[in-house]
C-alpha cells in the first residue's frame, strides 16, 4: 500500500484527498477524476460566476423561469426536504441576508431594523416556483445559493468517484467537511478531530471514522463581536439575526451532505437541536455557548 | 493533535436511516453504484473478441473453431439502452464429442448468430425485450425474450423475472429427419443482493420446457425423447478483499434434466488487481454429470432396442470434467481494456463423483484462447 495525497483549492477553501492503494497511478487517476468533478460543481453552482446555474437563476428573479437539469433539480429537492424538516430555518434563499451583514467590515456595524426587515422580506423558499424542469424566483432581488450543501455534496461525489476507481482506503477533506472512502491502509479507522471553537488549531474531541462523513458547523468561521456579543454568519432566515445557542455542532452520517445540513440545521434550531438530531438518527457532538460538550 | 477529551466511536450499526439521509440518497453520485444492483448504464461499451478453440482425444485432433465476435451496448437516453452482438463461427474437423464416429466424415461448417436487446428503465423497474437468431447450413434458431427487473429503493436488491421462447429448425445435410422442428420456453426467476459494499450474491432458478426434435441427425440410431424439461439452479457469490485488492468469485449450479441426467458444477476464481492496471484471474471449475437414461455405453450399438430411445453420444454419458483457466487483463488509457483468456478442459469418466463414470469412453481435452478488446465510451 502506498499513500497518495493531493491538496487543491476550490470553492474558496483548501481541500485534500488522501488515498492508500497498491497502485499509485490508479490512486492519482482517481484523485484527478474526483478533483475534476469538484471543479465542475464549483463552476456550475458558484454564485461568483456569471455563467453558473445559480447566477442564471438569480439573474432571472422576478422574470422568466429558468430551465434546470436533473442534478440541479435533485439538489433543489434535497434543499426543499431540509427546509421542511427544519421548520423553514434551512432556507437556500437566505443568502440575501449577507447584504446587511458584512463580517469583513472594520469596525463592524449592526444592520438597522429597517435594513434587516427589507432583507428578510426577500427570503422565502416557500414562494419559489420550481419543478423538476424549471425554477422561477418570483420577486426581483431574491437569490438562491447552494453554499449550504454544494461542498458537502461534492465531498460525497469525490468518495464515490474514488470508490468507483477501485479505491478502498482514503479520506476526503473538503474545507473541513470530511468523508471517509474507507479505513486507513491498516484497516483502522481515521481519527478525525473536532476543532476547538475558541482556540485555533486545538481539538476538543475526536471521532473514529472508517466510513461515512463528519461535518461541523460553527460560529467561528465568519463573525464579529460588538460589546462582547458574538455575531456569527449563521443567520436565522425569519429574523435575519445570527444564531446564538451553540459554538459548534458536529454530525456524523453516512453521507457528508446529510452531516453538513444536519449540523447547519442544528445551529439554526438552537435549543431544539438535540430532538431534531435524534429524529435524524445521526451521531453528533455539540459545544454549547459556555464551551461545555453535549452528546446524545 | 486530538486531545481526546471526548471520543465517539462510529459503530456500523448506526440507527435507522433518518429522513434527511433518505432524501440525500436521491442525489446523483453520492453513493457508489458498484455495490448496488443494476440501474441504467450511462456509458457505452464496444467489445471485439477473437476465440480459438481446439479439442482432441488421445491420438487425434478433432475440431478447431475460429470465432470472431462483436458486442455493443449503447445508452440512447437516461432510460433507454440498446445492446446487441454478432458472432461468426468457423469450424473444421470431426464432429465434436462423438464417440465411435462411423461416417468419419469431416465437417466444415459456419455459424452466424446475432442478438439484440432493448431495455427501458422506469423508476425501480427495467423491462428488456430481446431477439435472437442463429443460422448454420443445417440449423436455424430464432428466439425472443422478455425480462423484467425490479430494483429495491436502495438498489441493493434486484429481482428478475424472465421468459424466453425459441424456435429451431433442423435440416440435416444427410437428409435425416428433414425440416424438423423444436420449440421451447424458458422461465427464469432470480435475485441479486448486495450484502455489503464488498459482498454480492446472485441466485437464479430456470425452468426449461421444450418439445420437438432433440436427436442428433448425424449419429446413427440416435433417438431421443421428443420432450425435454430441465430445472437449473445457479448461485454465485463474490467477495472483495479490501487489503488484497482482489475478488473471490464462487459459483455453483445444479441441473436436473428430464433426460435422466443430473449435473453439478462448482467454480472458483480469484481476480487479483496488480500494479499498472493489470488484473490476473486464475479460475478452476469442476463439473460432474450422471448419464441420460437412454445413453448406452460403448461399443456401439450395444443396448439398442428397436423402438426405444437410444444414444451413444458421449455428451450424455456419466463423467467429470475440470476446467483450469487464466485471464490476464490490462486497463489502457481512455477506456480501453485488453484481455487474453486461456482455458484448458479435460473430461474423464473417472472424475464423476456422484456415481460411477461411464465405462469405455476416452478422455477428452479442449483448450480455448480468447483475445478481447473493450472500449468504454
Amino acid at each position: 500500500m502506498k499513500i497518495f495525497r493531493q491538496t487543491f483549492r476550490a470553492m474558496a477553501a483548501e481541500h485534500e484527498i488522501q488515498l492508500a492503494a497498491p497502485d499509485i497511478d490508479r490512486a492519482r487517476r482517481a484523485a484527478d477524476a474526483a478533483i475534476a468533478d469538484v471543479m465542475r460543481i464549483e463552476a456550475k453552482y458558484s454564485r461568483y460566476r456569471d455563467d453558473s446555474v445559480t447566477s442564471r437563476i438569480n439573474g432571472a428573479a422576478g422574470g422568466e423561469e429558468v430551465a434546470i437539469d436533473a442534478e440541479t433539480a435533485a439538489l433543489l429537492r434535497y434543499a426543499d426536504e431540509c427546509y421542511g424538516l427544519s421548520g423553514g430555518l434551512f432556507d437556500i434563499t437566505s443568502g440575501v441576508l449577507r447584504r446587511v451583514w458584512d463580517f469583513r467590515r472594520d469596525p463592524p456595524v449592526l444592520p438597522t431594523p429597517a435594513e434587516l426587515a427589507s432583507a428578510v422580506a426577500l427570503v422565502g423558499w416557500r414562494e419559489v416556483e420550481w419543478t423538476a424542469k424549471a425554477i422561477r424566483l418570483p420577486r426581483a432581488g431574491m437569490q438562491i445559493d447552494f453554499g449550504g450543501i454544494g461542498k458537502e455534496y461534492a465531498a460525497d461525489r469525490v468518495a464515490t468517484i474514488c470508490l468507483e476507481h477501485g479505491m478502498r482506503h482514503g479520506l476526503v477533506n473538503l474545507g473541513g467537511d470530511i468523508r471517509a472512502i474507507g479505513p486507513q491502509a491498516d484497516g483502522t479507522p481515521w481519527r478525525v478531530g473536532i476543532r476547538h471553537p475558541r482556540v485555533q488549531d486545538a481539538a476538543v474531541a475526536g471521532f473514529d471514522l472508517a466510513a461515512g462523513a463528519l461535518a461541523t458547523s460553527g460560529d467561528y468561521e465568519r463573525y464579529f463581536e460588538i460589546a462582547g456579543q458574538r455575531y456569527c454568519h449563521i443567520l436565522n432566515p425569519k429574523t435575519g439575526m445570527p444564531v446564538r445557542y451553540w459554538q459548534s455542532v458536529s454530525v456524523v452520517s453516512p453521507l457528508c451532505v446529510v452531516a453538513g445540513s444536519c449540523a447547519t440545521i442544528a445551529m439554526l434550531l438552537e435549543a431544539d437541536a438535540p430532538a431534531f438530531l435524534e429524529s435524524q438518527g445521526v451521531q453528533w457532538l455539540g459545544i454549547e455557548a459556555d464551551g461545555s460538550l453535549r452528546r446524545p | 493533535m486530538v486531545s481526546a477529551e471526548a471520543a465517539v466511536a462510529v459503530t456500523k450499526d448506526q440507527s435507522a436511516i433518518g429522513p434527511l439521509l433518505a432524501a440525500a440518497l436521491a442525489l446523483p453520485g453520492v453513493m457508489p453504484s458498484a455495490a448496488h444492483a443494476q440501474s441504467a448504464p450511462d456509458k457505452g461499451i464496444f467489445e471485439a473478441q477473437y476465440l480459438n478453440y481446439r479439442d482432441w482425444q488421445p491420438g487425434r485432433n478433432r475440431m478447431t473453431v475460429w470465432a470472431p465476435a462483436f458486442y455493443a451496448l449503447v445508452p440512447l437516453s437516461d432510460t433507454w439502452v440498446v445492446e446487441g452482438g454478432m458472432v461468426y463461427d468457423s469450424m473444421s474437423g470431426a464432429s465434436p464429442l462423438y464417440f465411435n464416429v462411423l461416417s468419419g466424415a469431416s465437417i466444415g461448417d459456419y455459424r452466424t448468430a446475432g442478438d439484440v436487446k432493448v431495455t427501458k428503465y422506469v423508476g425501480n423497474t427495467a423491462v428488456s425485450l430481446g431477439g435472437f437468431v442463429s443460422s448454420e447450413q443445417d440449423f436455424l434458431s430464432r428466439g425472443g425474450s422478455l425480462n423484467v427487473q425490479f430494483f429495491s429503493e436502495d438498489r441493493n436488491r434486484t429481482w428478475l423475472l424472465g421468459v424466453a421462447g425459441n424456435n429451431d429448425r433442423i435440416n440435416a445435410t444427410n437428409g435425416v429427419a428433414p425440416n424438423s422442428k423444436r420449440n421451447s420456453l424458458e422461465f427464469v426467476v432470480g435475485i441479486t443482493q448486495a450484502l455489503s459494499p464488498n459482498d454480492i450474491v446472485q441466485s437464479n432458478l430456470t425452468y426449461y420446457t421444450g418439445h420437438g426434435y432433440y436427436s442428433d441427425p448425424y449419429k446413427p440410431l440416435d433417438t431421443r425423447p421428443t420432450t425435454r424439461e430441465t430445472w437449473a439452479w445457479l448461485t454465485r457469490y463474490n467477495h472483495y478483499f479490501v487489503d488484497a485488492d482482489a475478488t473471490l468469485k464462487l459459483g455453483y449450479r445444479l441441473l436436473l434434466d428430464s433426460f435422466g441426467s443430473t449435473s453439478n458444477m462448482f467454480e472458483a476464481a480469484w481476480a487479483q488487481a496488480l500494479p499498472w492496471g493489470f488484473t490476473v484471474t486464475p479460475g478452476l471449475r469442476f463439473y460432474t454429470q450422471t448419464s441420460a437414461d437412454f445413453y448406452m455405453n460403448p461399443p456401439f450399438p450395444r443396448g439398442f432396442v428397436e423402438g426405444q430411445d437410444y444414444s451413444a453420444d458421449t455428451r450424455l454419458a456419466s463423467f467429470g470434467a475440470i476446467t483450469a483457466g487464466m485471464i490476464v487483463g490490462k486497463t489502457l488509457w481512455d477506456g480501453w481494456y485488453v484481455s487474453l483468456r486461456a482455458d484448458y478442459y479435460r473430461q474423464d469418466p473417472d472424475w464423476q463423483i456422484f456415481g460411477t463414470g461411464s465405462p469405455g469412453i476416452q478422455t477428452f481435452s479442449a483448450r480455448w484462447l480468447q483475445l478481447n478488446i473493450t472500449k468504454n465510451f
